[in-house]
């Protein structure tokens, strides 16, 4: 027997056996396209017609056989539905304690749900369009009620995900709306803290000081320079990724950032710094030189202007080559200003005149 | 119901399924995706508008859609939900300053109504960086267990730097969307 199918599949190797084997064809494929739109096509008038016909023969005897009919449809979701509701009748009015069994008692709901919501949609191609449309209803009412019925009984976890959506609604009593800012405070808080535990190597909340880092090899991802104000910042190595956030009157001198620099609200600083990736966010009146593989960008920016990197200390030749940044792209003058999306040159940025740059600057990691 | 029944039918023969990346500027998307397809990522420029690739995942043709994240271009983001199967969300782990804006951002994108049937993966980003939230811290600061009992989600730590991790979560996003949408098979 086994022979047999065999040979039969190899005599005629062309033709195509199986669906799956058959796709790396390109013109079989089509052709075969094409036959299944015709299939699908013909099915398609065979069902309507088929279903006509059973419709006429359903409002003279009610007789009509199960498969695709409207009223066994009906009674099939009635029943669902009304088994769902008990449920969450039941679950209203015996609440336990036990969180764990809640849970899985609403998951259950859900899951009936989103079943009885596969089965409509299953049949909606049979359907009247206007029974899908109260089925679809039906449903979403029953989620909603879940819905409702879990952040009830689960107040905590529903909270923090549907303060919005609550704030915006004015019908919600205000009793329970300050219940809700409670719990919001109640989980936002303590994750807060959370993190601010773990802060990553950086210089923060300084004025006027002279900040240097000498970084060695790999040791350091992220680092993070917020909060200066007329401060000197020099990095010394490579890093990962660099965050700059909220500088005034700053100079910051930083070695090859291999990932990506993010910068965000700076005012009349000087950045020289050279990376893959540099994204500048809310800057005013702030020069950069810069070296980068891509285009750096800048969105919400004023009077920021730009020249190649500039930087010198010892070793930033091996540093450069590390971080593949030895090479001059030229890409610190194509800097494309995402609110400026138009042909002409952005008024928001320009290129540094050659005579106002400032020449090499020469870094040490001594604090003169 | 003729015409739609039978794109349908060509969409679940085809097997394509359509994924859309999004998430904040700097998190990776376009690595991600380049990567994935083992392209280059040494340069990349941060993405102005959008990206499609077409790739060939298993046995399923994946419709990835890669939408730039940066501020002002987040408003557009919504001309791209429609008919989506996979949402990927990725997130730059070591990026602790805005993880408040990611969350706020990702609670707007699951109200979305046209999202609402489409499959949830969250790519923690940037694993390979020292410092980066762990997958679970992220769940924790997203407040992922408090989404919506009828979506489906998985997180998955990665790193588009390595490559660590990223098939593991497409993996789980095209077996969930098959599962949905080509039970028959």
């Amino acid at each position: 027997m086994e022979d047999e199918e065999e040979s039969l599949s190899t005599s005629n190797p062309n033709q195509p056996n199986s669906d799956s084997d058959s796709e790396t064809l390109d013109p079989a494929l089509q052709k075969k396209h094409a036959s299944m739109l015709e299939r699908l096509a013909n099915r398609h008038q065979t069902r309507l017609d088929s279903s006509l016909t059973r419709r006429s023969a359903e409002s003279d005897s009610s007789s009509s056989p199960s498969f695709e009919s409207t009223s066994s449809f009906l009674s099939h979701f009635a029943d669902s539905k009304s088994s769902i509701e008990a449920q969450l009748a039941q679950c209203r009015l015996t609440p336990t304690s036990e969180s764990a069994e809640l849970k899985t008692r609403l998951d259950g709901i859900s899951s009936s749900i989103s079943d009885l919501e596969k089965f409509v949609a299953e049949k909606s191609y049979f359907l009247p369009s206007y029974e899908v449309r109260s089925s679809l209803k039906v449903i979403s009412d029953l989620k909603q009620s879940l819905d409702s019925l879990s952040s009830e009984l689960i107040p905590k976890k529903k909270f923090s995900f549907k303060n919005k959506a609550v704030k915006k609604n004015p019908v919600i009593d205000s009793k329970k709306e300050e219940e809700k800012e409670k719990a919001v405070e109640k989980i936002g808080k303590p994750e807060k803290i959370g993190f601010a535990i773990r802060e990553s190597p950086g210089f923060r909340n300084k004025t006027g000081e002279v900040l240097v880092s000498q970084i060695k090899g790999s040791e350091v991802g992220e680092f993070t320079i917020s909060d200066l104000d007329s401060c000197e910042v020099r990095l010394l190595g490579c890093i990962r990724v660099l965050f700059i956030h909220r500088l005034r009157n700053c100079k910051v001198y930083v070695g090859p950032v291999m990932g990506s620099i993010l910068i965000e609200e700076v005012e009349g600083s000087v950045f020289v710094m050279a990376s893959h990736q540099i994204r500048i966010h809310n800057a005013k009146a702030s020069d950069f030189y810069l070296r980068v593989r891509s285009r750096p960008i800048i969105e919400d920016s004023s009077s920021v202007r730009f020249a190649p990197y500039c930087l010198s200390y010892e070793g930033i030749d091996g540093d450069l080559k590390e971080a593949s940044l030895i090479e001059e792209t030229g890409n610190w003058a194509n800097v494309d200003d995402f609110r400026w999306l138009r042909a002409v040159q952005s008024p928001n940025w320009s290129i540094l005149p050659e005579n106002d740059r400032v020449g090499t600057v020469e870094i040490t990691n001594s604090d003169s | 119901m003729g015409l739609l029944s039978i794109i349908r039918k060509i969409k679940k023969k085809e097997k394509e399924m359509r994924i859309l990346m999004v998430g904040l500027d700097n998190s990776g998307k376009t690595t991600i995706v380049l990567k994935i397809n083992g392209e280059d990522t040494s340069v990349i420029s941060p993405t102005l508008g959008f990206n499609i690739k077409t790739i060939t995942y298993q046995k399923y043709t994946l419709n990835i859609w890669d939408v730039g994240g940066q501020k002002t271009i987040r408003s557009y983001w919504r001309n791209y939900f429609e008919q989506t199967d996979g949402l990927v969300w990725v997130v730059d782990s070591s990026d602790l300053r805005r993880l408040d804006d990611c969350r706020m951002e990702l609670d707007n994108l699951l109200k979305e109504e046209r999202l609402s049937g489409a499959s949830l993966l969250i790519l923690a980003n940037k694993q390979d960086i020292k410092g980066a939230l762990t997958p679970g811290e992220i769940a924790k600061v997203l407040n992922l267990e408090a989404m919506d009992k009828t979506r489906h989600w998985e997180i998955v730590g990665c790193s588009a730097y390595t490559g660590e991790g990223l098939l593991e979560g497409f993996d789980w996003l095209v077996q969930d969307i098959a599962s949905r949408i080509y039970v028959l098979d």
